[in-house]
């Protein structure tokens, strides 16, 4: 408990110097408004931010999880059944090397400025690193894993689901992991760029219309988000895989 | 001293006949890597294994033995040459040849438990036949009070008694050992040494035991089967069935010390140009 | 030598006469394959287009988006908005790759260095960084300063803790041979860990590349300004579907290109590495 205090206490005082540095009027008011400002803005606005979060939050999980569902399945049939992994395998290899934002202008173009675009963005983007790392996964498991397996009158289907899947499991909670972070991205780049709602359009509104603090608010809000996102996942995938030492 | 019967076979042999153990005949392999030239694992191999023997099968890094396992084992297609098995071909893997493997292979997400009652759970056993299976074999390798241990809990000793009576419990009629003590320190071997060869005698089964430790193929087998260096022949089959004594008396014998001088020295000028190709 | 990979699929024996057959035909699948899969989304795309399968204004027949690319490439807009946005991503790369670097080795060498951005890293790494994005514009403009300084930044995290666990990570063996050899710290450092930590450092730097990659696109598409990422949501804005298609090919055969330079520089860098010479 303490060592966790400890460990934060940068934090704590990179806020102090923010709050004395402005209070003193070292730094412009313009360019960085008052730590305390921010604090009370995160208060007035804690409405707006839950609702436009939430927003952001329910479509991004949903193109995630969306994301998260068919690249796994697709990356460990692809490692295991040669046929599909011919067919899909080039397909990989093309977009790989193509930033996923590179795909905002298209979604845009094809599938408007709604819910359903940002949605299909984040499923897109999410579904390349969970593919690849699912197939690496599967197709890096120890032989003699599958072939114990085999020798002990497993079906192939056995074999798929109840040995290399299982075994693949840290691999592609790694993959996941960072697909997390990812969808974060492609949300509030998405959210800047079609500015109607969501948490990105809230920040960026405030700031064209000079609310400072409530900006800061916002990216608080957002950043907050992301990283305790990413923590849950952690504490998730350690449950996960709490065989490994 | 009573002799614990070391080859029971000689009792069921009149039985059963001649169908029984493993025939290897012709079998060649040749590895063929995506690029790059093949190259020639094995060479017309053949050898019969009778039943409920122990059989080892000697050679340097690289001569093949492994691949002769995973074919018998059926791990790998046969490519020229066949390979019977109880009278029948041998065309996948299957459960009446249990393997053991150098690196446990162990399923790390389940317990000791769970990885001994994988097997019986593939045999459609009904549940509780299954737990009372899996609670004898786990006592028998002296693991009771584990069972609720993940792999990553264990030392090695441990893993490989854990592999060994996960491939027991499903009672094969072959046992096919991949140098199974080759990742243990080497006092743990000597301990698991005397302790297969203790289970072996409480239930005899056909062994086919890859190993490179010339001493430790001499002590645990009735047959030695030495192989050359890539591409690997059989190069001789040497008789080192012993009287039954305890494992370090048995050491110390003369009969004992001569049969693996001679064996060294067969595995020795294999092991001499197993090592110059490497640098090739 | 490697175990002949039979992840799924079966391991029957396959009939000796039919296996060189079967294998000749499995080698010209894997060689055609990609480029067959490949072929025929070409063809399905360009008749789906051509047949008018999908709205002729969304999807534009392949050889459209082909003829416009080399447009762009003759008329040299391609030219203009590639070099500004590469310029603005190696700026951006440079930025982060010193910047980080030289902090990575920082924080593992002076405690309190490290304890002061310890909680930073930890909080920053996994956080959207372009939701700062509207800060940097208050703070640097509205023109290439914040576009290169926000990818900067969003990269430097990566960089910073890859460099940090390399040098650290670096083995204290080596280390003390260089100091009783007679090194002093600052030779230490720059030719031992540095050298050491090589391998890890340039995997982050080949992450870090593309992150300023996507970065900059998005910031363009979200301030304007010229370059791929604006031109590209002008098209979307009009509906200019050649347009779009053309950015997204652009930006695919560029992020490929920048990719493989990558890989080139590194085996140059890492000649002496084993991973290097493992391919030799």
């Amino acid at each position: 408990m303490i060592a966790t205090l400890w460990r934060f206490t940068p934090l704590l005082i990179l806020a102090i110097v923010w709050e004395a540095a402005t209070w003193m009027g070292l730094i412009s008011e313009f360019a960085l408004p008052r730590f305390s400002n921010v604090v009370a803005s995160l208060g007035t606005l804690v409405q707006e931010l839950a609702y436009q979060a939430g927003r952001s939050m329910l479509r991004g999980g949903v193109g995630f999880l969306g994301a998260v569902v068919v690249g796994v399945l697709a990356g460990v049939l692809m490692a295991w059944y040669r046929p599909v992994r011919i067919l899909v395998d080039p397909l990989m290899r093309c977009l790989y090397p193509m930033p996923k934002s590179a795909l905002i202008p298209l979604t845009i173009m094809w599938i408007g400025l709604g819910d359903a675009s940002k949605m299909t963005l984040i499923f897109i983007g999410c579904l390349l690193p969970i593919v690849l790392s699912s197939y690496n996964a599967a197709r890096g498991v120890d032989k003699v894993l599958l072939w114990s397996a085999r020798g002990m009158g497993a079906t192939e289907r056995e074999v798929l689901w109840e040995i290399a899947v299982p075994a693949s499991l840290p691999e592609i909670l790694s993959g996941i992991r960072i697909s997390l972070a990812l969808s974060f991205i492609l949300m509030v780049s998405a959210e800047m760029i079609i500015a109607n709602n969501g948490i990105g359009y809230l920040i960026s509104v405030l700031g064209e219309g000079g609310d400072y603090s409530g900006m800061f608010a916002g990216v608080i809000t957002i950043s907050a988000i992301g990283f305790f996102a990413d923590r849950c996942f952690v504490m998730l995938m350690n449950r996960a895989l709490a065989w490994r030492e | 001293m009573s002799s614990v019967a070391r080859s029971p076979r000689d009792l069921s042999d009149q039985a059963q006949g001649a169908s029984g153990g493993i025939t290897i005949a012709g079998v060649n392999y040749e590895y063929r890597p995506p690029r790059g030239r093949p190259v020639l694992a094995l060479d017309r191999i053949s050898l019969e294994v009778a039943e409920r023997e122990f059989i080892a099968v000697l050679g340097p890094s690289g001569c093949g033995k492994s691949t002769l396992l995973y074919l018998v084992g059926g791990f790998m297609p046969l490519q020229q040459g066949t390979i019977a098995v109880n009278g029948r071909s041998v065309t996948g893997p299957g459960p009446d040849r249990g393997i053991v493997f150098q690196n446990f292979a162990l399923f790390p997400w389940k317990t000791v438990r769970d990885n001994v009652l994988y097997g019986l759970e593939k045999q459609r056993l009904p549940k509780s036949a299954r737990e009372e299976i899996a609670q004898h074999y786990i006592d028998m390798v002296h693991l009771s009070g584990f069972e609720d241990s993940y792999p990553s809990q264990l030392s090695g000793g441990m893993k490989q008694r854990v592999a060994i009576a996960r491939t027991l419990a499903i009672k094969p009629d072959t046992l096919l050992m991949d140098e199974p003590f080759g990742a243990l320190d080497a006092q743990t071997r000597s301990l698991m040494q005397e302790e297969l060869l203790a289970i072996w005698n409480q239930s005899p089964t056909t062994v086919v035991f890859v190993t490179h430790d010339v001493r430790e193929a001499v002590l645990l087998a009735d047959r030695v089967a030495v192989m050359t260096a890539r591409p690997g022949r059989l190069k001789e089959i040497v008789d080192t069935k012993m009287d039954d004594l305890p494992q370090d008396e048995i050491m110390k014998t003369r009969a004992f010390l001569d049969k693996v001088d001679y064996t060294w020295n067969l595995v020795r000028e294999e092991a001499i140009a197993a090592d110059s190709k490497k640098g090739r | 030598m490697a175990l002949a990979p039979q992840i799924g699929g079966s391991t029957a024996a396959a009939p000796p006469g039919a296996s060189r057959a079967g294998s000749l035909l499995r080698l010209a699948f894997d060689r055609v394959g990609p480029f067959l899969t490949l072929g025929s989304l070409l063809i399905a795309w360009e008749l789906a287009a051509r047949l008018e399968l999908v709205m002729a204004f969304l999807l534009p027949p392949a050889s459209g988006v082909a003829m416009r690319i080399f447009q762009d490439l003759f008329t040299g807009r391609l030219a203009y908005d590639i070099g500004i946005t590469l310029y603005r991503a190696i700026s951006a790369f440079s930025i982060a790759a010193i910047g980080g670097i030289t902090l990575g080795i920082l924080i593992s060498r002076v405690a309190a260095i490290r304890w002061f951005f310890d909680p930073l890293l930890s909080i920053g790494l996994p956080m959207p960084k372009v939701a700062l994005l509207p800060i940097f514009m208050l703070w640097f403009g509205l023109f290439d300063a914040s576009k290169v300084l926000m990818a900067a930044f969003s990269a430097s995290f990566q960089i910073v803790v890859t460099t940090w666990a390399a040098t650290r990570g670096v083995e204290r063996e080596l280390v003390w041979s260089a100091r009783s050899l007679g090194a002093s710290e600052r030779e230490i450092l720059r030719e031992v860990v540095f050298r050491a930590a090589m391998p890890q450092i340039l995997t982050g730097l080949q992450i870090a590349m593309p992150v300023c990659m996507i970065v900059v696109l998005v910031t363009e598409m979200i301030m304007g300004g010229q370059g791929l990422g604006d031109s590209m949501l002008r098209s979307a804005r009009y509906v200019d579907s050649p347009g779009v298609f053309a950015g997204i090919v652009e930006i695919g055969l560029i992020g490929f290109g920048v990719m493989k330079i990558m890989e080139v520089l590194r085996r140059r860098l890492l000649a002496w590495h084993q991973e290097t010479q493992k391919d030799q």
